[in-house]
């Protein structure tokens, strides 16, 4: 009888295990689409051998040891950091493409308005006292300082525009780490019953990489859960707890962000969505303004001491053309034309009206260096391709990380993905084996049945 | 070894990849050039600058370049116009001169001399554009004012001016009115007045003399031609240079951002090909699973 007891008990724990492994399968099924689900396996394992007494040892069946969660932890981490890289060249890419219309095109730059200005102004060569032309080139001197302007004042308002951007970033920064730093106190719990916590390790893995995506991260996984700081070590979330960053303006008109602490972080984030932002708003436009500041000033104080050689219509020495402030930095926003009259072009070089002879050295302007050792073509031209560059670089980076980040995101997938043709022959396998398990169920029934008929006949 | 089982995202990256390929090309088609902004090839379109700011200066040149000569032609013939007036000065000079000619006749002669005097200031006076063409670089209504009887005076100074035609090259544009006509080597008014005063005072010798300093104002003037010819020489060369340079500017423009019609057809027809090879294969291997075949 001892026999029998226990083959029914084998099989009914062979049954519950594969009821078991059919509801991991199910799971799986279910979450074939979930995103950052890891798919479930079901641990079984033979449950050992007793001897029934005759000296010969029977398998004692199958143990249910658990369900696990497959994933590849370097591969996430991995993943993070690829997330964050080709979030920021990527928000680089789209933050300089406004910038870029400022460079390109015949017309309508600062780089065509200078041309247009000083073929103008070479245009006098052939008839000096001309009003007509005079007026002509001193409208294109306007256009000039108009594109300088615009130009500068665009870029300012390309800087200021990100911020509703790099606001909205710290916004859901600060949602995603309170949800991370929840999910870390559930991980806890369940890990301290013993269990896999499976799903809320996926879903915090899940807000891991869009925080990643935000900015750079550096995890580190302790007992209490993961510690997620900023690239710089700012804190984000420590096991339970979540701190928040803040992000107000500045005098300068632009925002700063702040950890917890208060402390100005603004420089230091780098990575990610808000890092690319950064970058952009906080290096690679500025470096922009600089370098048209530095043309403008050099420009126009090479256009006035040419000015200073000649004398205008009326025989009077050169005077200034444009003003610039005293120092270099936002010449291009606040140049100025000082005089709107054509008469106040100094082409004379000797007081006659008549007289071309300063005219080579107004539009010898145009081809001589700057303080910086380019002529202002040559600087505009070597803004262009700054520019152009800036945003190349981080298109081709863009590219490249997204390729790597693909092969990773199918490695991934390739580890943790469920799919949903082995689910299916899963399925058939488990409901075979707990159909089988069924019919040793029935077989040790009929057996039992057998025994006691024997006994009663008897 | 198990393999990704999600072909979305790759399928989704080749789709995103050839559309992006496709409108690329077909940007490039409808366009007719490569680069569009600066991002899209920054070194070109910094050269693109340069090549901007020439072809403009490159226009103005040539339009500097036709004025000028316009102005130099006018000024080459008023010298010939000049050149015949004081040839007709010198044979009227030859008739007073000779023992034949009576008293009356000389101041018939140099009333007529006057005339050519008041003649050749009229077109030493004479304006392009509606600046005096020798008067130096002065903007005065007239080069020279008065009258055959009273003398004349010059209102222009001896500055000339250049014509700028190229980013180093100006050429001579005019020659002022004291050089030309009032020169110390052979002054034309100064020689007429000599001449007619001559002929008043009826003295034969002073004829003699007045017409044999017209006669050397004639070899100066004819001198001067030169310096016109040879500004009409470097302004005309000039000219078909930069017509030669509008063209060399212009295709460099063209390789620089442009693109050719044949390379951006051939472009366009790859991008379809490859976008719906994508999608082929993407309606080939999305629907595929076991679960088709388990029935």
């Amino acid at each position: 009888m001892g026999g029998l007891n226990t083959a029914l008990t084998v099989a009914s724990c062979a049954l519950s295990a594969q009821e078991a492994a059919i509801e991991t399968v199910n799971n799986n099924i279910a979450n074939a689409t979930t995103p950052g689900y890891s798919r479930e396996i079901v641990d079984l394992s033979s449950a050992g051998s007793t001897d029934n007494g005759t000296g010969v040892a029977i398998g004692d069946g199958v143990e249910l040891d658990g369900v696990t969660s497959v994933r590849d932890q370097l591969l996430s981490l991995r993943i993070q950091q690829q997330t964050s890289e080709q979030s920021a060249v990527a928000a680089q890419s789209n933050a300089l493409a406004p910038v870029q219309t400022y460079f390109s095109g015949t017309s309508g730059t600062i780089g065509s308005d200078l041309s247009t200005f000083f073929s103008s102004l070479s245009a006098l060569s052939a008839n000096p006292s001309s009003t007509a032309a005079r007026q002509t080139a001193i409208g294109n001197a306007q256009n000039l300082v108009q594109q300088f302007h615009a130009t500068s004042s665009g870029l300012t308002s390309v800087q200021t525009g990100l911020d509703t951007q790099i606001a909205g970033d710290v916004t859901t920064i600060n949602s995603l780490t309170s949800r991370i730093a929840s999910l870390n106190s559930q991980v806890a719990a369940a890990t301290a019953q013993g269990q896999d916590g499976g799903s809320y390790l996926d879903q915090r893995s899940a807000l891991e990489q869009q925080l990643a995506g935000l900015t750079g991260i550096a995890i580190t996984t302790t007992a209490a859960g993961d510690t997620v700081t900023t690239s710089n070590g700012s804190p984000l979330v420590e096991a339970n707890e979540s701190f928040a960053l803040s992000a107000a303006k500045q005098g300068s008109g632009l925002l700063q962000i702040s950890d917890s602490n208060g402390r100005d972080i603004t420089a230091s984030l780098t990575g990610g969505d808000l890092g690319g932002l950064l970058q952009v708003r906080d290096q690679a436009i500025p470096s922009f303004l600089s370098q048209i500041d530095s043309l403008a000033n050099g420009f126009a104080s090479a256009f006035n001491s040419a000015q200073a050689s000649g004398y205008d219509l009326t025989g009077a020495p050169g005077s200034a053309l444009f003003s610039i402030p005293a120092t270099v930095s936002g010449s291009a926003a606040s140049i100025g034309l000082i005089s709107a009259d054509g008469s106040a072009l100094a082409v004379s070089s000797d007081g006659s009206a008549n007289s071309n002879g300063n005219l080579t050295t107004l539009t010898g302007v145009q081809n001589s260096p700057l303080a910086g050792g380019l002529s202002p073509t040559g600087s505009f031209a070597a803004l262009v391709d700054s520019v152009g560059n800036a945003v190349s670089e981080a298109a081709t980076q863009s590219t490249a990380i997204q390729a790597s980040l693909t092969q990773l995101t199918n490695q991934q997938s390739a580890v943790s993905g469920v799919s949903i043709d082995e689910e299916s022959s899963n399925l058939i396998r488990y409901q075979q084996a707990y159909q089988a398990a069924a019919e040793v169920v029935s077989t040790i029934q009929s057996l039992f049945s057998t025994t006691i008929n024997m006994v009663s006949g008897a | 070894m198990r393999v990704s089982p999600n072909l979305e995202p790759d399928v989704l990256a080749g789709m995103q990849q050839s559309q992006a390929d496709l409108q690329k090309a077909l940007q490039e088609v409808s366009t007719g050039q490569r680069v569009n902004v600066p991002g899209d090839d920054p070194a070109a379109s910094a050269a693109m600058v340069q090549n901007l700011a020439e072809s403009n200066n490159n226009d103005q040149y040539t339009e500097n370049a036709s004025s000028a000569l316009g102005q130099v032609q006018t000024a080459d013939s008023v010298l010939t116009s000049v050149v015949s007036l004081l040839t007709q000065a010198v044979s009227l000079g030859t008739e007073g001169a000779s023992s034949t000619t009576t008293a009356a006749d000389r101041q018939t002669i140099a009333t007529q001399i006057q005339g050519i005097l008041g003649s050749v200031v009229s077109e030493a006076n004479t304006s392009y554009a509606g600046a005096p063409l020798f008067a130096g670089t002065v903007d005065t209504p007239t080069a020279f004012t008065g009258s055959p009887t009273s003398g004349y005076t010059y209102q222009g100074n001896s500055e000339s001016n250049q014509v700028q035609v190229g980013d180093s090259l100006q050429v001579q544009v005019s020659v002022p009115g004291n050089v030309l006509f009032t020169n110390a080597s052979g002054n034309v008014l100064g020689s007429l007045s000599q001449l007619a005063a001559a002929l008043n005072s009826g003295s034969v010798a002073g004829v003699g003399t007045a017409t044999s300093a017209v006669t050397s104002a004639i070899h100066f003037i004819s001198s001067q031609h030169a310096v016109f010819g040879n500004s009409i020489n470097q302004l005309n060369t000039q000219e078909s240079f930069l017509s030669q340079e509008k063209i060399t500017l212009s295709s460099e423009a063209t390789n620089l951002i442009g693109v050719d019609t044949a390379t951006a057809a051939e472009n366009l027809a790859q991008a379809e090909n490859q976008n719906s090879a994508v999608l082929a294969a993407a309606a080939k291997v999305l629907p595929t699973s076991l679960l088709d075949y388990l029935k």
